[in-house]
């Protein structure tokens, strides 16, 4: 019964965290290059005027495409509050991560294509990690099962503190933050139009950006496990580590695909290796 | 019961020797599929009699020749044929591995082999039952497929003599191989069979007798015989320290020593090569010149799955040892390295090829992590990409047959084309890499089982991101518009009806996931003491698989995807107030909605050029291919090293 | 209160696209400058976007030619109701100096409707923040038809509105 609670309110709050979120991070981005910023609500404004938009579209798969990313954007929140196998949780989000793609590559435009492609490259980059760092909490806690993580006693940052930063890694390409906002970017303009995005508009692009909450605070609350014994100590986690992100993301430039590959697999992979081991001894 | 054995593993040959003497194609098509449809039915009938048999009141001869003896000089007789092919095709490798295995077959039966105690030469579980129903099942569905299929391609090829009798021949002969090889007991029979299904494969590769072809059989032909002669010398080792070819005895001989490792390795390396692992899957690949029910077939239902089946009918015999081990990193290995490999191609066939390898290195990989976990994920996963790869490769047949390339970036919008198609395609390729499909749940439990071994973990965990990047373009670019009205391809009946069927087939059976499991692989695990103590998953309420270590709620998830994808699918069908537009070609697009051109210099139109990266100089052929090789050899030198070293678990 | 709701997110979050209609390109730096940090339109939720799918707001700069004016159409075609064009400077309002060149259309409005003219050669930044401005009123007006769900904000023919004017 608790956990069916849990789960609907994360199902209604998620949307208004991941929003306000994404609120704050532009009113924050504001203030570190030294304007005034949108309000904080910024973000429910684009979503509503989007969803009030015409509906236009190349083609139905789009539509298809735009809602089944939603579905399973949702759904893998869901699974999360209803603290479900982490390794399923990460299946159902592939889910969603696959049809944005897949989206973008039905529209024969130049723009959502090669974004699209560059989206596979990140979630190329990022899947292995994410499911390192599973590896990980289950080599501490037994079990993939997110009950477990909230059952042990120790926060997981303790003992897996390399992979926590694995894991902002993996939340940096996820969330498209620079150096790694290849596939499209928050900044609305960039080399590709907006990548992957280009042809998703108005409602269907709502769905996106909805989607997109979702996915923000389900990684985010990944994050969370690993200081799950203390209510201020997740707090104080996830808001170091997003303000982290946003400190990222403005001082660093847009770099390569070719580079994040390279780099995020060499040190992701190192850092993970490393606490696995340690682990393992 | 001997009535089914004979029904499923005799009558193919017979058949078969019928189809070859036929030249009618009205009679030779209603053979196809009686024998096809008997096949599916004996088999189901032969699991609904039970999940073990020992199959002891078969008959031990036919005419007054003892079964025994007409193996062996059918053996002979094929080795014989094999070292013929190899001297007219002059390949020395082909001479040399069946010389070998002539020699030692002749020296072992003579000198060696003693008359021990008898058993019976048959015999099944429900690994063997698995099998049984995958050859008889998917493997009838894709001959049924080559009725109409190669009627077409020999139109293209305009023949003056149809060569239809002789490829059902040895299509409907490699079901019956397929079936004596996963039914057998007596190790010499299993030799048997599994060069029956060397042989085969080696004479439908070479079917269309273009030069490449032939030089692609003769290629797999030597690779194959490297793996007889495997399996044969693992065999004879065996018997050599246990003193018996029963098969059930090597396996549950029990914490094997060092030179019975070793012939469990070999029987393993065996395994490799019909499996087409690293460095041996350049002959799978080779093999996509052959008609694609060809490659349908071997990829599925036969051959490969024959090489997985020799590894995983033993892998319980060395649980725990170092061969395990080793035999998990060489599997976990090629799932990495074919993933990557797979990126570097556009031919949309030998992606399904790579793709089928590094699978197969993911169920070598659980077989080589030795759990039940990984046992259960091994037997899923079996079953699932027989399923899948079979259907994406009768896809990629159709679709070749249609708009005459098999390059994926040819298939851009196909969904304009063939529609029904694209649609059954695009649900192929998703079966093979998203949840709620049967084979997403085998990659959970597998990495799950590999959870503690953090190499192999990893080598799945970059496997099966490389995974999603080859599969994901591939169905994002099926996709297109199509005019309201415009009129569905057409298609002849049984191509449709083969599609169809395996289509559901994949999804119904995703579904019933937990079933399956429950029903055909737990009971199995009681004859494996072997492996590990650890509680097997459980099927609990609502079809949630789980076990201590996670769950998977098999029965929510699909309905709740599948509920979300039809409910997509009416959201995507209330178009009528959604206004359709060009794609954003920076205002100055020209012509169709879906066509992508634009108005370029001159005023001359000019359609932009789109492709996926496919990264060659990163996971191009020319540069992972000798060093992925390469570093297999090591691998399995090492796998047979430690394994010779005696049984150190490690 | 839905459509108030629906017309105040619309206010609120304005999303341009600025298309460089043949300018001399000195009301491109004038509009460019509106995006720097001094001016941060962001403050009203205003984006650059550089995809018409996306845009609410169309900003044109420059004279209209016989070659542009079909990408102009486009881009307008291309963008989702509702939506409101903004022209920019003496070359957007009427031609401009280029008026009586060979290959001249004329004004912005002599393809597309047109809801604000930003007079200036070049219009400077207060202006054109400023016509954006007065552009979002003509959204809020455009806002409660199409929430009713009637194509009131009528796709626009030019053949129409050039006899029209002619
Ligand atoms: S109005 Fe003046 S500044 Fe602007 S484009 Fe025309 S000529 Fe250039």
């Amino acid at each position: 019964m608790k956990i069916a609670l849990l789960t609907l309110a994360g199902l209604v709050l998620a949307p208004l965290a991941g929003g306000l979120l994404a609120g704050v991070d532009r009113k924050v981005t504001a203030w570190l290059q030294s304007r005034k910023g949108p309000p904080i609500i910024q973000p429910f404004y684009d979503l509503i005027k989007l969803f009030a938009k015409e509906k236009l579209a190349v083609n139905p798969w789009q539509v298809l495409c735009a809602w089944v990313y939603l579905m399973a954007a949702v759904f893998s929140v869901v699974l999360f509050f209803n603290q479900a196998d982490l390794l399923l949780l990460f299946f159902v989000q592939a889910v969603g991560a696959v049809f944005l793609v897949m989206g973008a590559l039905s529209v024969p435009s130049p723009y959502s294509q090669v974004g699209a492609q560059r989206e596979l490259l990140q979630v190329l980059t990022y899947e292995p990690l994410l499911m390192l760092v599973f590896v990980g909490i289950y080599q501490v806690t037994g079990s993939f099962r997110i009950s477990s993580v909230l059952d042990h006693p120790r926060p997981l940052l303790l003992e897996l503190p390399l992979l926590y930063l694995v894991l902002t890694y993996a939340l940096t390409i996820k969330l498209r933050k620079s150096p790694f906002d290849f596939s499209t970017s928050h900044h609305a303009h960039q080399e590709l139009v907006r990548g992957v995005l280009t042809e998703y508009s108005g409602p269907f692009l709502g769905l996106v950006e909805l989607a997109h909450w979702y996915e923000t605070v389900l990684i985010l609350g990944l994050c969370a496990l690993f200081w799950a014994t203390s209510v201020p100590g997740m707090a104080i986690l996830l808001g170091a580590t997003y303000f982290l992100e946003l400190l990222v993301d403005n001082t660093m430039a847009r770099m390569t695909w070719r580079w994040m590959l390279r780099y995020v697999w060499t040190v992701g992979l190192v850092l993970a290796f490393t606490n696995l081991l340690w682990l393992h001894l | 019961m001997s009535n089914l054995v004979l029904l499923l593993v005799v009558l193919p040959f017979v058949a078969a020797a019928a189809i070859y003497g036929l030249r009618a194609a009205a009679l030779r098509s209603g053979l196809v599929m009686l024998t096809g449809g008997v096949l599916a039915v004996a088999s189901v009938v032969l699991l609904a009699r039970g999940l073990e048999h020992d199959f002891t009141g078969l008959p031990t001869a036919v005419l007054g020749v003892a079964w025994d003896t007409l193996i062996t000089v059918a053996d002979f007789a094929l080795l014989g044929v094999i070292l013929l092919w190899g001297l007219r095709r002059k390949s020395a490798l082909v001479v040399l591995f069946t010389a070998a295995q002539l020699v030692l077959l002749a020296i072992f039966e003579r000198f060696v082999l003693e008359p021990g105690p008898a058993f019976a030469p048959l015999y099944a579980d429900s690994l063997s039952l698995i099998l049984v129903l995958i050859i008889s099942i998917v493997g009838s569905i894709i001959c049924i497929y080559g009725l109409p299929y190669m009627r077409i391609h020999e139109e293209h090829l305009a023949l003056r003599r149809s060569r239809q009798p002789e490829f059902f021949f040895y299509m409907i002969l490699f079901l019956g191989a397929m079936n004596g090889l996963v039914l057998a007991r007596n190790l010499l029979w299993f030799y048997f069979f599994f060069e029956v299904t060397t042989f085969c494969s080696f004479m439908l590769i070479q079917h269309d007798r273009t030069e490449e072809a032939i030089r692609n059989a003769t290629r797999a032909l030597w690779m194959n015989s490297l793996g007889g002669l495997a399996f044969l010398l693992g065999v004879v080792i065996a018997y050599g320290e246990l003193g018996t070819i029963d098969m059930l005895a090597v396996v549950q001989s029990g914490s094997p020593t060092g030179v019975l490792l070793g012939a469990l390795g070999l029987l393993a390396v065996a395994g490799f090569t019909k499996a087409a692992q690293l460095p041996f899957q350049s002959w799978l690949l080779g093999a996509m010149v052959a008609p694609t029910p060809v490659s349908a077939l071997l990829h599925s239902s036969t051959m490969v799955k024959a090489g997985v089946y020799v590894v995983l009918r033993f892998a319980p015999a060395f649980a725990g040892t170092a061969l395990s081990t080793g035999l998990a990193l060489c599997g976990g290995f090629t799932f990495l390295a074919c993933a990557a490999l797979a990126i570097g191609q556009s031919n949309g066939k030998r992606i399904l090829a790579y793709s089928t390898v590094s699978n197969l290195g993911l169920i070598l990989a659980c077989a080589g992590i030795n759990t039940k976990a990984a046992f259960t994920a091994a037997v899923l996963l079996i079953v699932f990409h027989a399923l899948s790869k079979g259907l994406l490769f009768l896809c990629v047949g159709s679709i070749e047959q249609e708009i005459g390339s098999r390059n994926v970036e040819d298939m851009r919008g196909l969904f304009h084309r063939m529609p029904r198609t694209a649609v059954i395609t695009i649900t192929g390729i998703l079966s093979m890499l998203l949840p709620p499909f049967g084979v997403l749940v085998s990659k959970w439990l597998a990495i799950q089982a590999a959870a503690e071994n953090i190499v192999v973990v990893t080598l799945v965990a970059l496997g099966s991101a490389l995974t999603v990047v080859y599969w994901a373009r591939w169905a994002g670019l099926l996709m297109g518009s199509r005019k309201a009205g415009a009129p569905w391809e057409s298609q002849p009946l049984l191509t449709r009806g083969a599609l169809a069927v395996l289509c559901g087939a994949v999804v119904v059976l995703s579904l019933l996931t937990p079933v399956v499991y429950g029903e055909l692989i737990l009971p199995m695990f009681a004859a494996m003491p072997a492996l590990d103590a650890a509680a097997p998953l459980e099927v609990g309420a609502g079809g949630v698989l789980g076990g201590p270590m996670g769950a998977f709620a098999v029965y929510p998830v699909f309905v709740v995807l599948v509920v979300g994808l039809l409910a997509a699918v009416l959201f995507m069908r209330r178009t009528g107030r959604t206004r359709y537009t060009h794609p954003y070609l920076s205002g100055i697009h020209v012509g169709e909605r879906d066509a992508g051109v634009f108005r370029g210099p001159m005023n001359l139109p000019v359609t932009a050029e789109l492709g996926n990266y496919y990264l060659a100089t990163i996971f191009g052929e020319a540069r992972l291919t000798r060093s992925a090789n390469l570093a297999a050899i090591v691998l399995i030198l090492l796998m047979m090293g430690l394994a010779m070293k005696g049984g150190v678990p490690s | 209160m839905f459509d108030a709701l629906v017309t105040r997110a619309r206010v609120k979050s304005p999303w341009v696209l600025h298309f460089d209609c043949g300018s001399c390109n000195g009301c491109d730096i004038e509009t460019l400058a509106c995006l720097t940090p001094m001016y941060d339109i962001e403050r009203f939720g205003m984006i650059n976007v550089g995809n018409p799918k996306h845009a609410d707001v169309l900003l044109v700069t420059g004279t209209v030619n016989h070659r542009n004016k079909k990408v102009l159409q486009a881009l307008y075609e291309e963008m989702p109701d509702p939506k409101v064009v903004i022209a920019i400077g003496a070359c957007g309002l009427s031609g401009g100096v280029f008026r009586d060149a060979y290959n001249v259309v004329g004004g912005v409005d002599r393809v597309i409707p047109v809801d604000v003219y930003v007079p200036g050669c070049p219009a400077r930044p207060e202006a054109i923040i400023d016509g954006v401005v007065a552009a979002l009123g003509k959204l809020r007006q455009k806002a409660v038809p199409t929430a009713a769900g009637a194509g009131g904000n009528g796709r626009f023919h030019p053949r129409m509105k050039a006899t029209g004017s002619s």
